[in-house]
Order: structure tokens, then sequence, then C-alpha cells
């Protein structure tokens, strides 16, 4: 054993409130190129929530025991330990009978009901810049009983062009996945949607839930190194603020040494600034 | 769809490429980086085809390449990239970027349901997801209709058949039984629902040989079967080869230097120039480079090697 851990990196700590968010004994899914909620689904079963069902991103292998975190999801390395690899048919009709209980999804712009944009920047027929696309994010984010969003990049640097390119916006080019409150107005429950929608959206900033009466983001807890107004500087719609913003529990040695196990390529890194990767917090 | 009763189904390649039409609808089986059919994809671009409409769920460097060799029309595809190893796919957001493709992106569940509804022979299937997205706006063909049983509001997507299914299995017979590894994907979806069947096959063994490995595709569901042996390349095909990092790495940065530097570096290299497949194969490296792909198989370091390997290290 090496020498006793005493320090966490940014994409620990963003990793350890993402799995806070995963509970016991429920199918969970993350989506492919997806390296930070693995890491995450990966500590909470070996953690916190051992009856959990790990369902892989691409591979759809459940509760594998991967040697190391590739830089692709669909591969035999996270086939291994499987007890089983399901059909994709068999994985997403779970999903829409209601026995997905948590997913995790990003987006290139996000708004403040959680709506999430991977698929185009400008017109989607003709767009300024062709994001990739979803996934079956679109359909899980009906489904799904509880959503984390996560991103690494909710700072919003001023570009080459001089034009700041926020990554919570106000106005959303495409509704590629649904968070509460549609383009219409209309709710989840009027939308005919059988999930909850998302609960947590963890970023390099803070952690945010979704306040109960207008279902708008809300700042819940900071980093010991982030402050409010930078979170403010940073959202280009206004978030609420919870009464009792606190600081983010910072994962043990134990959970640190676990994803430093799984992730030994340093995969989940990769989404990561720079500057972000360069922050350590004592644990 | 269809049903097929040949007893030598064996074709090679250009003949079987043959067989998908300009404008016409592909399902390419695989998915990101897994046990794509490369190997017909590229002979589709050798023979000059164009405007095909592809369909299907996650994937990555075969739709980019098709679009970088100016063969699609339509893209309809839950996510076209490289995920966290290279990001976007260049070829990709140039056409669509330019307008030179119609986009119909969608999402995984509704191409499956679109699948079914080929399958089961119904016109339509509903589903409770994609209520409150763009995606309907991006898709006029899709209805909504109140649940005459429930009352609750409904997305109807339609029948999807696409003409041509094209599968790269590991194992196949010469009457066309295939046994595919898992992870399957989309495949077993686009090969009940497509008007063609073409499967490509690492290894083509006897009837009997094949029986013994317990095949997941009967013979009567494949038209076409073609041996092409790294016919996955460079994407994976375990427990054969793994996915080639370098090569990919290769290709990404030819494919973001510009469109004129792609066909210059890397379709003229690795498409045009090599005169079938088995000259492909010896283009990216031949033996030596069959050599690293497969190691894999020796431990996990070896096979963590193969995630670290850079551009430049083709030989």
């Amino acid at each position: 054993m090496s020498e006793k851990i005493t320090h966490a990196t940014l994409p620990e700590v963003m990793i350890y409130q993402v799995a806070r968010t995963i509970a016991d004994g429920g199918l969970v899914f993350h989506g492919f190129g997806s390296p930070v909620p693995t890491l995450a689904m990966l500590l909470a079963k070996r953690t916190h929530a051992p009856r959990m069902i790990h369902v892989e991103g691409a591979t759809y292998g459940v509760d594998p025991e991967p040697p190391f975190l590739p830089p692709t999801s669909n591969d035999w390395v996270l086939e291994r330990g499987r007890v089983i690899t399901l059909g994709i048919g068999d994985l997403f009709d779970m999903a829409a009978r209601g026995d997905m209980a948590r997913m995790f999804l990003s987006g290139a712009q996000i708004d403040c009901y959680g709506n999430l944009n991977v698929t185009a920047l400008g017109e989607p027929h003709q767009p300024r810049v062709k994001l990739p696309g979803g996934g079956g994010g679109c359909n899980l984010s009906g489904d799904v009983q509880k959503l984390t969003i996560w991103t690494a990049a909710h700072r919003a640097p001023v570009d080459k062009k001089g034009v700041r390119r926020f990554r919570f916006v106000r106005n959303i080019d495409f509704i590629s996945s649904i968070g509460h409150i549609a383009r219409d107005g209309r709710t989840r429950a009027q939308l005919g949607l059988r999930g909850g929608g998302p609960d947590t959206v963890v970023t390099e900033l803070g952690v945010f839930d979704f306040a109960p009466d207008t279902r708008v983001m809300r700042l819940r807890a900071l980093y010991p190194d982030t402050t409010v107004q930078e979170v403010l500087d940073n959202t280009e719609f206004e978030p609420a603020l919870a009464d009792d913003i606190g600081i983010v529990p910072m994962p043990t040695a134990e959970h640190v040494e676990l994803m430093r196990r799984f992730d030994p390529l340093h995969t989940s890194e990769l989404e990561f600034r720079k500057e972000d990767l360069e922050r350590r917090f004592e644990i | 769809m269809s049903i097929f009763t040949s007893d030598d189904k064996r074709m090679s390649l250009s003949d079987a490429a043959s067989i998908v039409q300009d404008g016409m609808t592909i399902a390419v089986g695989g998915g990101l980086s897994w046990r794509e059919p490369m190997a017909f994809l590229r002979e589709l671009i050798r023979q000059g085809r164009r405007n095909l409409h592809v369909v299907g769920t996650a994937h990555g460097v075969d739709v980019d390449l098709l679009c970088g060799a100016g063969a699609v029309g339509v893209i309809q595809e839950s996510y076209v990239g490289f995920e966290h190893d290279f990001g976007m796919a260049p070829n990709v957001r140039r056409v669509s970027e330019s307008g030179n493709v119609q986009i119909l992106d969608t999402c995984c569940y509704t191409v499956i349901q679109q699948l079914r509804a080929a399958e089961y022979g119904a016109p339509f299937m509903p589903m409770k997801s994609i209520q409150g997205t763009d995606f309907l706006k991006l898709h006029p063909e899709y209805k909504t209709m109140e649940c005459p049983f429930t009352g609750a509001p409904l997305v109807l997507v339609p029948a999807l058949s696409p003409d041509v299914a094209i599968v790269h299995a590991q194992y196949g017979d010469a009457r066309g039984n295939l046994k595919i590894l898992p992870p399957l994907v989309a495949d077993m979806f686009f090969i009940r629902a497509s008007k063609h069947v073409i499967a490509t096959v690492e290894q083509l063994v006897p009837e009997e040989e094949l029986r013994a490995m317990e095949p997941n595709v009967p013979y009567f569901w494949v038209e076409q079967v073609v041996e092409a042996p790294y016919g996955a390349h460079p994407t994976s095909c375990y427990p054969f080869y793994a996915y080639d990092r370098a090569h990919l790495a290769e290709y990404h940065h030819a494919a973001q230097a510009g469109a004129d530097v792609f066909v210059r570096d890397y379709l003229s290299r690795y498409v045009f120039e090599p005169a079938s497949h088995a000259d492909y194969v010896e283009r990216i490296g031949g033996a030596m480079k069959r050599a690293t792909l497969e190691s894999w198989k020796e431990n996990d370091d070896a096979w963590r090697a193969l995630f670290t390997a850079q551009e430049g290290a083709i030989a």
C-alpha cells in the first residue's frame, strides 16, 4: 500500500458528489462517453450502495469489475466480471416501464429547468456547431425515476472572439433531453412523463438541486475554493440560492483509493480543464 | 422483413456492396468503436455511392468516414462522435454545418421502437418519452395522440424498415448462419427490420462448426455473407482484435485538418489506393499491426497499453 492519501483532486471530489446521488437497491445506468458517472457508480456500489444494479453505458453489461476505464465505452474491458450483457431493448424497456432508478446526463447547454442540449448550437437544420447527439438521453430523461446532471465546464471564460459562451444558458437552442418544464411551459406531469426529472446538478463550481416551487436550479453547496459570486458570474440565468449554502462533503481516503484503482489511465479527467485538474482538497 | 434460403450466400465484398444503391437507407451495425462493418463501408466509398440515408444508435468512425467521402445525404443517428477519446466527429460537423446533409438526429430507444414496429409488422409504436423535447419539431413524421385507454399523451413513431442492414459478425457459414458475440448493439433489430441483410464475417467456418457455437442469427435472415478478416478495423472486434487507437488518432487528425486534407491524407491512403481489403490490411501495418492489436489477450498491462497508443505508432 502506498502512503496515506491526504488530498483529493477536483475530479475525485466531483465524482464523489455524483456517487452520493445513487441510492442502494435500484437499477442505475450511465450513458456512453461518461467516465465521471461510470466511476461514481463503481464507487457507490463498493461503498454505500452494494445492491445497486450497475448497467454499463454502451455494453449494457451488468455489475462489471473493469481492470481500468478505457477512453471508449463499447469495449470488452468494461465487460470484465459482468453477470450478463443485456440487450439494448431490454435496458430501454426497463426504463420505459419505470424500473430505472437513476441515470446521468450532461449538456453543451443547460437551462434553469435542467433541459439539456447535446444536438446543435444555432439552428438545428444547419447549425453553427453540430454537436454529437444524445444517445438515449431524450427517451431516458422522460422515463428514468431520477436524473443527475453533471458538467466539468460550468465556468464560462471569454473565447477568442471576445464572446462569453455560457454552458448554463437563459435560452437553450435545442432541447435534446427534458428537465422540469418544457418550452411551452408544460410540466412533466402535463407532458405525461413517467420519471421525476433531474434532482441534482454537479459542476466544478458547486452542487445544485431544483427549487420545489419554481423548479429552477438552486445552489446548495460550494467547494472550499469557490464562491456564490463565481457561480452567479458564470451562469447566464439567475439560479435560486438555498438558505443554508454549505461546503460539499469530502470523500474519504478509501473512496479516493477506490477511484484511483479503477482509473489508472485518468480517463475521468479528460473532460476537465487544466486549471481544475490542479485543484486539491484536504480530506 | 424477408426470408433468404439460398444454399450458398458467399459473395465478394465488391459484389455485396453493389447491392447498396445511391439514396438507399442503410443500417450500419455495431456501435461507437465496436464491430462496425468498416471494410464494407470502404468498398461503398470506392464504388462512389452517394446520398445514403444512415440510420442507427450511437456511432463513430463509420458514419464520419462516409460523411468525409461525401457518401451521406441524411443522418438519422442518436450520436456520432469519438467520445471522450477524440471528441466530436469532424466530417459529420463539416457536412452538417455547411448544410450538405439533412440532420435527422434521433434517440436510441426511438430507433429501436421504430425498428420493432417494422419487425412486428405494425405501422407505428406508441411512446411516452420524447414529449417536451425538440425532436418532435425535427421529426414531423412523429405524431402525438391521447391514449384511447388512459387519456395520457403519447408520441407515435412510424415503422422503420431500412433498405439494407450491414453487420459485421465474428463467425458465419456459407448458408448465412451467424454467431455475433455481444454487445449486440442494434444488430438484431436491424437484421429483422431491413429488406436486405448483408453480413461481413471475421471467419467463415463450416456449418457444423458454427452450429457447435450456437448461432444467434439463423441463415434465413441473412442474404449475403462476405468473409473479411479485420473487416471491423479500426474499430474493435473481440475476441480477435482491439480498437486501433493509433490509427483513429491519425484518422481524427486528418479529418480535423479539413475536407481536402482528409481526402489527401486519409481517404487516398486507406480507401482509394488499396486495391482490395487484403491490401488495406497490409497498408495499416500488416503482421506487426495485427500482433499489436491482438496483444490485448496477453494480460491487462498489454491491453491497457493499447489505449495509450499515440499517433505515429503506425509502421
